[in-house]
């Protein structure tokens, strides 16, 4: 009994002794966690100079300035568990991935290596920012938040629906003089501070230091309007984006809508589908502009149709007199669907092994082509595809169609309940995306839903009351014998 | 615009002198420019019924007789009650109105008189940085600014609103008309150091021996 309670003592003083460790850090020892892990972006001086920054973008931080964008301070100073909390779980969006996996100590030391590169900053305790009282989520606070949010304008950055394509959005410049994007109100899961409520109310309360975004908190007409405002921005759009692994495409029968905004596609689930910049081949994409697509799916007897969303904050056709590349989406499947695991290289094939590419352009419409690498795409002639798109506030919805069966060897067989290898590349003309400076995924599977008869709806019951009836008679049976 | 620039440079020259002015004299400042003037046009895509169509950067000046507007003059080392006078900025037409504004350590006024969004954001080092959201219905904000500088003033709504906040540690400074001309009154008696200070040309110095009751004269002549 006495040995229990010493290894109890024992256990909580390690634990305190932890706790203590991530409060108050030791710099020196923070020193050599930064030299390994941090200074590759970072640089040794902490300048933001490291040997890979210049392929970051957003830029690493420049930890001399002690300007830090996420803070729960109402001083410009964070607080070491602002630093902490950054550390560990990283800044979403951007190349700085989460650190938890660093023992909790390393952490807090290097909170405490972090702010000797600015000691100046540092002198000052910072000061809580404190937030009014919470209001929980309910459709009045959301009413009073979109209000608020339409009388503060936040639509001059984030625009109306919140998709980042306010008017102000082209001439944003954070304190460094370079280009920043407004944050996509529909995606918490990118926000870098977090995508919980209170951490939106923060943020709103305090801005975010060294980019555009002011601190709101003395500029709402009540206080309470942080708590609306935030509870409105979390309604925007989901906490996290629940990537789909298999996509499927739904059997109909007769006629599939052309038209985007039709009630038939507003039915189905989106499947969003995360896309990430092309960084293989120059030139390369290291901040692209199209991180997700969402696809609906449909097909019939004699056509297969692709029904894809996703946020573009401008809408841009191409324009030879500006070089001024047009936004375009494609649906990349192999020429030949080959039975096995084999597929063509997911960057748009190799000279072995060809891609068909399903390709819609602003200005343009449907084309198909063939490709064998992003550099030889070739159109084939005859092309059924159709496409129709609509934009609207920061968003494309496309219905990009063809026939189910192929014309010719060029082009592959859409076959039901067969695993069908499909990728897909984006571009954002607005801002320059073109050519091999794209958005893509790697190999997805795509199936096409074989259609389900009435039979299961009917076979069930009658089995049901089948065996009842059977179970009836074995009870009358045994009664009567007895 | 330039008449109310104009306006708000006669009004800081109306302004009171320190209080313990006996014995002062006035220094008329006159500043002049050999270059051409400076306003980047820029088109306006948002706000127009509030901003215009295009928007205009005032980054250099000229007046008649190649005077440079804008120049703030001042007698830095001079000791003098602060003056009670509140300085004022106002976001109007979304500009910064006056495009310069000088004052001792202490509150500024923000007026909104736009009737849609600013965002004050300024670029310091002594003082700390500011960025904060003005809606349509904050028409006043006071800001406090303690420590002597010269501050930019920038609205991120409206990336071509450009202005600037020297804080000054004198009372004795006023900022340069349309003609160039800036007349600061009431300046301890004795030599005395005069510098102007330009956004873009940077700053000058000059000794000038003020005399109780009399107006000197100095012209400082900016280059490219």
């Amino acid at each position: 009994m006495r040995a229990l309670g010493a290894v109890i003592v024992a256990v909580s003083i390690v634990a305190s002794v932890g706790r203590a460790g991530a409060q108050a850090g030791d710099a020196q020892a923070g020193k050599a966690a930064y030299e390994k892990k941090c200074a590759l972006c970072h640089g040794d001086k902490g300048d933001g100079k490291g040997p890979a920054a210049d392929l970051v973008d957003p830029r690493p931080r420049d930890f001399t300035t002690g300007i830090y964008k996420i803070r729960t301070a109402a001083s410009k100073t964070p607080t070491d568990r602002d630093l902490f909390d950054v550390i560990t779980r990283g800044m979403p969006g951007t190349f700085m991935p989460p650190w938890d996996v660093l023992p909790e100590r390393d952490r807090g030391n290097l909170v405490a290596y972090l702010k000797t590169f600015a000691p100046d900053k540092f002198k000052e305790a910072p000061k809580k920012q404190e937030l009014p009282k919470e209001v929980a989520a309910s459709p009045e606070s959301i009413k009073r938040g979109k209000e608020m949010y339409e009388a503060i304008e936040c639509n001059k950055c984030h625009g109306a629906e919140g998709r980042a394509d306010g008017p102000s959005r082209a001439e944003l410049k954070d304190e460094w003089g370079f280009p920043i994007r407004p944050a996509n109100l529909t995606k918490r899961w990118n926000f870098r501070g977090g995508g919980g409520r209170a951490e939106i109310a923060m943020r709103l309360a305090t801005g975010v230091l060294g980019t555009p975004m002011p601190s709101f908190v003395d500029s709402v007409e009540k206080p309470d309007d942080i708590w609306h405002l935030a509870n409105y921005i979390a309604s925007l759009g989901p906490e996290a984006p629940n990537y789909a692994t298999l996509l499927s495409a739904q059997a109909v029968k007769g006629n599939i809508p052309d038209d985007p905004d039709a009630e038939f596609w507003k039915r189905q689930v989106p499947q969003n589908i995360p896309l990430a910049g092309q960084v293989t081949i120059d030139p390369r994409n290291f901040n692209p502009s199209i991180d997700m697509v969402a696809l609906r799916a449909a097909w019939s007897d004699t056509e297969v149709a692709f029904h894809v969303t996703w946020d573009d904050p401008t809408q841009s056709a191409a324009d030879a007199a500006k070089k001024a590349p047009p936004d375009a989406v494609s649906l990349q499947f192999p020429q030949k669907i080959a039975e096995g695991a084999e597929r063509p290289y997911f960057l748009m094939g190799n000279e072995a092994d060809a891609v068909y590419l399903l390709r819609w352009e602003n200005g343009k419409g449907a084309t198909e082509a063939t490709a064998n690498g992003p550099t030889k795409i070739a159109p084939l002639a005859g092309s059924e595809a159709t496409g129709k798109a609509v934009y609207a506030n920061g968003q494309y919805r496309l219905v990009l169609k063809r026939p189910l069966a192929s014309k010719g060897p060029d082009r592959p067989r859409f076959q039901p309940a067969v695993f069908l290898p499909v990728a897909f590349q984006a571009w954002d003309g607005g801002a320059g995306e073109t050519g091999t400076k794209m958005s893509l995924t790697s190999w997805y599977y795509l199936r096409l839903e074989e259609p389900q008869s009435n039979r299961r709806f009917v076979v069930p019951p009658v089995v049901a009351v089948l065996t009842l009836a059977a179970m009836l008679l074995v009870v009358r049976v045994a009664n009567r014998r007895a | 615009m330039a008449a109310a620039l104009l306006a708000s440079v006669a009004l800081v020259v109306q302004r009171p002198g320190p209080v313990n002015a006996q014995g002062g004299g006035t220094v008329e400042v006159t500043v002049t420019y050999n270059g051409a003037p400076v306003i980047e046009k820029l088109k306006v895509n948002k706000d127009t019924e509030k901003c215009g169509t295009e928007a205009a950067i005032e980054k250099v000046v000229v007046g008649g007789n190649k005077g440079l507007a804008n120049v703030v003059a001042s007698v830095p080392t001079a000791k003098g009650a602060p003056r009670m006078v509140k300085a004022t900025v106002d976001q109007h037409g979304c500009k910064f109105v006056p495009h310069v504004t000088a004052m001792m350590p202490g509150e500024l006024e923000l007026k909104n008189s736009d009737d849609i969004l600013h965002n004050i954001h300024t670029y310091s080092t002594a003082n700390s940085s500011i960025n904060k959201a003005q809606p349509k219905f904050k028409k006043v904000m006071m800001e406090k600014f303690e420590k002597p500088e010269i501050i930019k003033l920038t609205c991120d709504v409206h990336s071509w609103m450009l202005g600037w906040l020297a804080v000054l540690p004198t009372p004795f400074f006023a900022v340069t008309d349309a003609g160039g001309a800036a007349k600061i009154e009431n300046v301890p008696a004795g030599k005395q150091t005069v510098e102007v200070w330009h956004e873009t040309l940077g700053k000058q110095t000059k000794e000038v021996d003020v005399k109780a009751g009399q107006t000197v004269k100095v012209s400082f002549e900016m280059k490219k």
